[in-house]
């Protein structure tokens, strides 16, 4: 299906008004173990009518209670304050093209107000920076320090910022089951979001994908969620290959790969969708398509239920709508891109992780839960998954650098249309959006441009031998826009959570602590298993899990733990400082490691017990390896990067800082990604929470109040 | 998702959390709440399955 854009737009007005005033959220919910719960279409047409009419019978009492609330205390010292997030631009870049005249807006916007680096957390990564800048406080108060957290009484690694449950109580009736309870879904980010805080004193925000607001909490204004929104599987993106080609040439590390049965120019396949939990043994919903292409004209037509969607060899398709039927009466619906990436002795197609479609959504992914429905019909369909750019395809060379820049772009100006639209319809209040494509050009291409670089082998392409740089141009450009809508006396902040470096060697920290006696394996074991599931934890004393940082082996805090709470646990983080610090890798005879953080002593507040124990501060060029990431202890410790997945930015947060910009001169010369939050509450008038850490980068003084 | 239960608790149980929650780094007291229950549930529920956890992780580009 090729969605009409043009005809969604024209439904757009008082339609989309009375729906926003009187629509409930879906009941339905897809995730992992969630499988699904939705009630049936019948129900919610009736429920939604009858919204309606009680809605606009209460309506004038509604409109009087809401000017009686905004009749806030506050003196806000600007009407608006505008927020623009670039995801991972890097100050080194940044500065150069600035001081090569090629970013005329960021140096404008430099020039009347200022431009800085911005001190970004540890670790310098994008769930625990943007939690920072939400809340205003350390990840020891916010609990975010990783994008996996560890179940210490397993030792499997878990996604830190959401928690998706499971439903298990069900009516069974014959071979079907109701669920009857929705499975739980909580957002595992703690603190207080400084949006919320607007709210409690009547002051709209509009928050459009910043990481780490999945799922969508309640607050006065609308969101959008982003990062760790799973995909319609409950994964955080799993792409499927339709393909003519023999088993043994499958993926080495992830993906779908299926079979595409016909011959000739007829093929047919079957789509893997989410878990029917409403059968079972919760069978998995399937969806067949035809497919028929034309080999001279290089094209094909996919037909899936009603939908019909062309498809041009190596062009990705726009977006299809894919509905799964769970039992009769029932669907549930996603969103994918599509892309045929051969037709000659063998055909292939390409079908993009399955996001969760907005219009009506299988979980709740925004606030208003019909907030997605709503810029769905305003912009057309947009993605959804968390890390919407497809990287996993590209590093299995599924897709092409083409595809992954077309897919980048896409997304972006489908998040640029959401931030124009939320700009133009708010006269005083917050708007914060959060652009992704920054940081996932530069992990993609970063191959492209650095000499020597061990992935940069099959980089022929001259075509992106100045991605990154395009792109930061293309920024410089958005930014453009947004000056030349600002009004006089907007604040507008621009800036990054981190910035970037290469990622050309990987560490296996597991190996390194096997190698030095902190880590054993079981009896027979060869370390090449997954998840740390060789590792024999009644002897081991010290273990890496996730992204950032190493653990011990605690007594009374993990299941098997060993080393004893107290001078123990200190002596032996003191001798892994000691010997991380300056760590060498021989073979390039380069530091592979600065700097072993001790984060009992950079944290503060009450959830610094679930952080690592050490954070490794990695020097430019390095990170944790693929291997150790996926809790793989064999092996050797240094080696080679030949991923796509080339540029990186999980080192020592010193040398990646993010970029600050303001249309006012800020008071500060080192500022925070923690201050953000106190600024925008000074703003409006408002007294930083005490929990709160970082400070007002402007003086109120220094600002002319706002006209009511 | 947004729904919510009352409890009830002792008024000077209630003044010692706000007195406390506020030193100890939380947000208001109800995430002081919050937390300790977590952590004594924490210890009573089972944990996720070796399968679900790697299903859910599946497809984040940091670990491919």
């Amino acid at each position: 299906m090729l969605i009409a854009r043009s005809a969604k737009a024209t439904i757009v007005g008082a339609g989309v008004l009375l729906f926003l005033s009187t629509a409930s959220p879906a009941d339905a919910y897809v995730g992992p173990g969630a499988g699904f719960a939705l009630l049936g279409s019948f129900f919610v047409i009736f429920a939604t009518m009858i919204l309606a009419g009680v809605s606009l019978l209460i309506l004038p009492f509604r409109t009087l209670w809401r000017i009686m609330k905004r009749r806030t205390k506050v003196k806000p010292l600007v009407p608006r304050v505008i927020v623009v997030g670039f995801d991972g631009q890097d100050t080194r870049i940044t500065e150069k093209l600035m001081a090569e005249g090629k970013m005329p807006n960021f140096s404008r916007l430099a020039e009347r107000g200022c431009y800085s680096r911005l001190r970004t957390t540890f670790p310098s990564i994008t769930p625990v920076a943007w939690s920072s800048f939400s809340t205003g406080v350390n990840p020891g108060k916010h609990n975010i320090f990783d994008f996996l957290d560890r179940d210490p009484r397993t030792y499997l690694p878990r996604l830190s910022s959401a928690y998706i449950g499971s439903v298990d109580r069900f009516l069974k009736i014959g071979k079907y089951r109701i669920p009857l309870a929705k499975p739980e879904i909580r957002l595992l980010r703690k603190s207080k979001a400084f949006w919320k805080v607007l709210g409690e004193h009547n002051i709209w925000s509009t928050i459009l994908r910043v990481p780490i607001t999945f799922p969508p909490e309640r607050f006065y204004g609308a969101q959008l969620g982003a990062m760790c929104i799973p995909d319609l599987l409950g994964t955080q993106g799993t792409f499927m290959l339709f393909t003519t080609r023999p088993e043994s040439e499958a993926f080495q590390e992830g993906g779908m790969r299926l079979d595409l049965k016909g011959d000739g120019d007829q093929w047919k396949g079957t789509v893997k969708g989410p878990e029917n939990i409403m059968i079972a043994d919760n069978p998995p919903l399937e969806l067949s398509f035809q497919l028929e292409i034309d080999r001279k004209e290089q094209t094909g037509r996919l037909t899936v239920g009603s939908e019909q969607v062309d498809l041009k060899l190596g062009v990705l398709s726009e977006w299809a709508k894919l509905e799964f039927k769970v039992v009769p009466g029932m669907k549930v619906a996603g969103l994918c891109r599509m892309m045929l990436t051969e037709m000659d002795d063998h055909v292939s197609l390409y079908l993009s992780p399955i996001n969760i479609e907005p219009e009506k959504p299988a979980m709740p992914i925004s606030h208003p839960g019909y907030y997605s429905t709503y810029l769905e019909k305003r912009i057309g369909p947009y993605a959804t998954l968390g890390l919407a750019e497809d990287t996993w395809a590209l590093n299995e060379k599924v897709t092409n650098d083409q595809a992954f820049w077309t897919q980048s772009q896409d997304v972006e100006l489908e998040r640029e249309k959401m931030f124009f639209a939320a700009l133009d319809r708010l006269r005083k209040g917050c708007l914060v959006t959060v652009f992704d494509a920054t940081d996932r050009i530069q992990h993609m291409y970063w191959r492209y441009s650095e000499k020597g670089h061990p992935a940069a082998q099959d980089t022929d392409n001259p075509e992106f031998a100045d991605a990154i740089e395009k792109h930061y141009l293309l920024n410089d450009s958005l930014l453009g826009r947004v000056l030349d809508r600002l009004n006089d006396d907007d604040a507008l902040f621009v800036l990054s959570d981190h910035g970037f470096t290469s990622f050309r060697r990987g560490v296996n920290l597991n190996a390194w602590l096997l190698q030095e006696g902190y880590l054993y394996l079981k009896e027979d074991a060869d370390g090449t298993s997954e998840w740390l599931q060789d590792v024999d934890w009644s002897r081991t004393s010290v273990y890496a899990v996730g992204l950032v940082g190493i653990f011990l082996n605690i007594k009374g805090r993990e299941e098997h733990g060993i080393v004893a709470p107290g001078e123990e646990v200190e002596k032996l983080k003191m001798e892994l400082q000691q010997k991380l610090a300056g760590f060498e890798d021989r073979e390039k005879s380069e530091i592979g490691i600065n700097e072993a953080f001790d984060t009992d002593l950079i944290y503060r507040g009450p959830y610094k017990g679930n952080a690592p124990d050490l954070l490794i501060g990695y020097n430019h060029g390095y990170r944790i390896s693929w291997d150790c990431a996926a809790g793989k202890v064999a092996g050797a410790v240094f080696e080679d990067n030949i991923k796509a997945w080339s540029g990186d930015h999980i080192v020592d947060p010193r040398l990646v800082p993010g970029i600050f910009l303001s249309n006012h001169k800020i008071n500060n010369d080192d500022p925070s990604i923690v201050d953000l939050a106190p600024t925008i509450l000074t703003l409006f008038g408002l007294q930083p929470a005490p929990h709160m850490e970082g400070s007002s980068l402007l003086d109120p003084a220094d600002i002319t109040p706002a006209k009511n | 998702m947004f729904s919510s239960a009352k409890i009830k608790l002792d008024k000077s149980l209630v003044d010692r959390i706000r007195k406390f929650s506020e030193i100890a780094g939380y947000a208001s007291p109800e995430e002081f709440i919050t937390h300790a229950l977590e952590k004594e549930l924490a210890h009573l529920e089972d944990a996720d399955s070796e399968e679900e956890i790697k299903k859910r992780l599946q497809g984040l580009g940091y670990m491919s």
